[in-house]
């Protein structure tokens, strides 16, 4: 398809005022009059507060907030299962703290400094103090003690057995005859550390009430509207006296796939002193005391005949979700969903479990999930082709699931058909770039530095619609305005967390109503002013968010149509034809074969304008039907230093199945962003806990070890590489990209240490000291 | 109780910001960061860790790349400091800028104004090798790019500005 716009390279459209840093993040904004907040936070992994004495505080002039003070509710901060599927276990503020780092209070002062000083002022009680629980498998002893007693399931409370915060078992097939079938099986068990997001902004929210009783709220989130209602529900407010702010996100990687914590408190301040307040975390607090990744115990086996078909798989899924539900129980399916969509497994069988500790409550990080079974499974995948001696690339082509299967997605209740898929051609095209032939055999290679070239195939999800309702919420809007000289407001509450998602959608407009992109404003709204969108996740933006644009501006094409027939005479708007002029810089609508029935958009919009003929617009709410995958398949060249144990990126060949590539700069930075992530997954990221519950190893970014510009693949060392496909569901044809790009990554790179060095391993991250270790045992 | 606060002596200090004299009240303990976003309103020098381990604050001092996080607000009395909101204005800035632009180089531009600031200082400064831009800029750390699209950038702007 040849296109006017789309997959044209084009500046993003906040390029400047990012880069001057003049745009406006949550840190930056400013209220006349505004409070400043500080919390109290636990300094016990697990605990019982007495009295809080706020007196001295006070006195100080600060505003003090405790649990007394907000509503005694509990909540789930997620808000994208329906209801009976939400477990709620969350405080405002807690009187048990269950993590170190688990707001007690908050105070809010004039100033920043007044604000510390008070909040050094609180005296709070500990009436008791227990030992934590930071080993998930400790914590699921019957003699452990319960983190938490009971929780909501929806309305309902349940019991809490064993530590055990929600549990999925699913099977399919019949395993025992298909094990028989095996000539192959592999069994491995795998470990995927607690892995902080390292988002550049740390979290924070500014609110105030407006005159009328109104709550303004500014805050570092994925999701407005999911915001807004949340408050609404934790606070009793209605929704349309709350408005969120869309806000640019100094980047999120699922971090703020929640309401954070700080926004809720924040409005617990505003509140109580009516004024407004700004409530912002410091590094340390966001790193130590707010979020990380689950951390995985996995189990997998699986097998295979002589004749390199698959036969069963089996998975169990311990995750350690810390000390309170974000989305464990959506992240057990969408664990299961990985696995099973990622090979032809004729029987399978699926153990999940979310287990509770005193840590820091895990969210998703980019991928929820996959960047871990997909490492797991390919791991496992390649010790099956070694054992049967076929190409690993074979194998995988013969096993995985492709065009006309049925793929999970997101979890057992969004299922769909595939029906674009670029495997065969990513894999052929890379392989040959990276010399998969020649990458030579761990025994034969001697000396210090020992190179390896492996391969990691993955997926994720193009959002997580699907044909039936389900058990996840899961849809968009968007409002296209066309303003009386023809230009264009772009309206959507969707936020794009740098990886041009909107810039993507500005082209889809443009390319349906042939219209520079630079015509088109993406204006900064809030949860008032646009219709919903449940969040920035699962890689939908593009996706979900695009097509919902590209229907608004088919809306308004109509009424273009409409307009521009009345206007030159035509019998039916059918009788028009639309294109791109370059002169004018605009869309031209003409009557096919009398080049003189022609019109600007521009003077449509003009004439609609001047003759009373109302607005030129559109509001479309869109759920996707479909939520397909766009492939990954990386081939990684790694070279270990068999003297320090240092593992560095030589080559990476990244092939990437977006469907059409929207922004194709925007695209591949996203595939180089996500090969940087998995690099950093797979070797260094790690959230260390002590015995008391404290990530004390870990308190800056620079001892987690984040990669400079200097560990990381050169622009000559990268080559990304796009299927040729299309999607039919898709806006133009497009797919989504966040999460796939970084899917595979450990997979490539653990298989490419091994291709080296002949050691696999089966925890992450592969540190020099774990590396060095290895290579002295097999020695 | 002790109030520390309440008897340190406020100084005022006399420097230039971004071409202008200026003057401003400060605290002993304030440092360069807090002082040009709280009291001077310049929000374009992002706070990213307060410890000097992320770059995102980079000013320049006398037209070295500093983390003015990292530098006490009384110490650049008489200083030159120049910010990312400024440089971005400058004949070589908008060649940077543009050339981040092409190139992809920026996403959630959060750590954006950080790598402008210290490529403007690296390429004002004369310096024209690759390797030597890339080491001055392994103090500005960006969890978006993967640095490839920057590295592009970069080398864009090399061959533009000789």
């Amino acid at each position: 398809m040849v296109f006017e716009f789309i997959g044209k390279s084009l500046p993003r459209h906040d390029g400047f005022a990012k880069a001057s840093g003049l745009i406006e993040f949550t840190f930056d904004i400013e209220i006349p009059g505004m409070l400043y907040g500080r919390i109290l936070k636990s300094p016990y992994a697990f605990a019982r507060v007495g009295r809080i004495d706020s007196s001295l505080a006070e006195a100080m002039g600060a505003v003090v907030l405790t649990p007394e003070d907000v509503p005694n509710v509990l909540f789930n901060p997620r808000l994208v299962s329906i209801e009976e599927d939400t477990f709620k276990d969350w405080r405002i503020l807690t009187k048990s703290p269950r993590y170190v780092g688990e707001p007690i209070a908050a105070v809010a002062a004039a100033s920043e400094d007044l604000a510390q000083r008070a909040l050094e002022a609180l005296r709070v009680e500990f009436e008791e103090v227990y030992e934590p629980l930071l080993d998930p498998f400790k914590a699921m002893s019957p003699s452990a003690r319960p983190i938490h007693d009971r929780v909501q399931r929806g309305r309902q409370w349940i019991e809490v057995r064993n530590n055990v915060a929600a549990e999925l078992k699913y099977s399919e097939g019949d395993l025992e005859t298909e094990e028989k079938k095996s000539s192959v099986i592999v069994e491995r068990k795998f470990h995927a550390s607690r892995r902080y997001h390292a988002q550049l902004e740390p979290k924070g929210a500014v609110c105030k009430l407006e005159a009328d009783g109104s709550l303004i709220v500014w805050t570092t989130t994925q999701t407005i509207h999911n915001t807004k209602i949340l408050i609404s529900q934790v606070y009793g407010i209605p929704m349309n006296k709350i408005e969120v702010k869309k806000i640019p996100i100094g980047g999120g990687f699922g971090s703020s796939i929640h309401t954070n914590l700080v926004t809720l408190i924040a409005v617990g301040l505003c509140l109580k002193s009516r004024k407004p307040v700004k409530l912002v975390l410091t590094r340390e607090e966001d790193m130590v005391h707010d979020h990380t990744s689950y951390e995985f115990y996995m189990k997998v086996r699986a097998g295979a005949t002589r004749e390199g078909i698959i036969t069963f798989g089996e998975l169990e899924n311990i995750v350690d979700i810390g000390a309170h539900q974000i989305q464990a129980y959506p992240l057990l399916g969408a664990s299961l969903g990985w696995f099973v969509s990622l090979y032809k497994w004729k029987a399978l069988r699926y153990h999940g479990k979310a287990v509770y500790t005193n840590k820091v409550p895990s969210c998703a990080i980019r991928g929820y999930g996959a960047p871990e079974i997909t490492w797991a499974v390919e791991t496992v995948i390649d010790e099956i082709a070694e054992e049967l001696r076929i190409d690993p690339l074979d194998f995988r082509l013969i096993n995985y699931r492709g065009k006309g299967e049925i793929f999970w997605g997101q979890g057992p209740t969004v299922r769909s058909i595939i029906r674009s898929d670029g495997v065969p051609e990513l894999t052929s095209k890379c392989s040959e770039l990276i010399g998969w032939k020649n990458r030579g055999n761990p025994k034969e290679k001697t000396g210090r530095y020992r190179r390896g070239i492996g391969v990691g195939r993955g997926f994720h999800t193009s959002g997580a619609g699907g044909p039936l309702s389900g058990a996840v919420i899961d849809y968009t809007g968007a409002i296209i305005k066309v303003n009386e000289d023809g230009t264009i407001d772009y309206i959507t509450a969707l936020q794009d967390h740098g990886g041009g998602t909107l810039d993507a959608h500005a082209k889809i407009i443009a390319e349906e109503l042939k219209i520079p992109p630079s015509k088109i404003r993406i204006v900064w709204s809030s949860s008032s002013t646009t219709v919903y969108d449940v969040c920035t996740h699962a890689s939908r933006g593009v996706f979900a968010g695009g097509e919902a644009a590209r229907r608004a501006a088919s809306e308004v094409k109509k009424k273009i149509l409409e307009y521009a027939a009345r206007i030159l005479d035509a019998v039916s708007p059918e009788a028009l034809r639309v294109q791109y002029d370059k002169e004018l810089n605009d869309a031209v609508i003409f009557v096919e074969g009398a080049p003189e029935k022609r019109i600007s958009l521009s003077e449509v919009a003009r004439v609609a304008w001047q003759r009373n003929w109302g607005s030129i617009s559109a509001s479309v709410s869109y759920r996707a039907t479909v939520a397909p995958p766009s492939f990954t398949v990386y081939f990684v060249e790694v070279e270990v230093d068999t003297e320090t144990g240092i593992i560095k990126p030589v080559r990476v060949v990244a092939g990437a199945d977006i469907g059409t590539v929207i922004s194709p700069e925007l695209a591949a930075g996203q595939i180089h962003g996500g090969f940087a992530i998995g690099w950093s997954w797979a070797v260094g990221d790690e959230v260390v806990y002590l015995e008391d519950g404290v990530p004390a190893h870990r308190l800056s970014l620079s001892d987690y070890k984040l990669p400079t510009i200097m560990d990381l693949p050169d622009d000559e060392s990268f080559k990304v590489v796009f299927a040729s496909t299309y999607e039919p569901y898709g806006p133009f044809g497009a797919k989504g990209l966040g999460e796939a790009a970084s899917n595979p990554v450990i997979a490539a790179v653990a298989n490419a240490i091994y291709n080296a060095i002949g050691i696999r391993f089966y925890e992450i991250p592969i540190t020099p000291e774990k590396v060095l270790k290895a290579l002295k045992g097999g020695d | 109780m002790r109030d520390f606060f309440k008897w340190v002596t406020k100084m005022k200090i006399k420097f230039k910001l971004n071409g202008v004299v200026t003057e401003v009240e400060v605290e002993p303990h304030e440092t360069l960061l807090n002082v040009l976003r709280d009291k001077l309103k310049v929000k374009s020098v992002k706070y990213g860790c307060g410890v000097g381990e992320c770059g995102s604050c980079t000013v320049l001092l006398n037209g070295k790349p500093v983390t003015s996080c990292l530098v006490l607000a009384a110490k650049v009395d008489g200083y030159e400091v120049v910010t990312p909101d400024y440089i971005a204005q400058t004949h070589v800035g908008k060649i940077i800028i543009d050339a981040m632009l092409e190139e992809g180089a920026i996403q959630c531009g959060y750590c954006t104004p950080g790598f402008l600031t210290t490529i403007y200082a690296a390429i004002t400064k004369g310096i024209r090798n690759i390797e030597d831009v890339k080491r001055a800029l392994i103090g500005n750390i960006c969890r978006c790019t993967g640095y490839i699209n920057v590295l592009k950038a970069v080398k864009k702007i090399l061959s533009e500005t000789k």
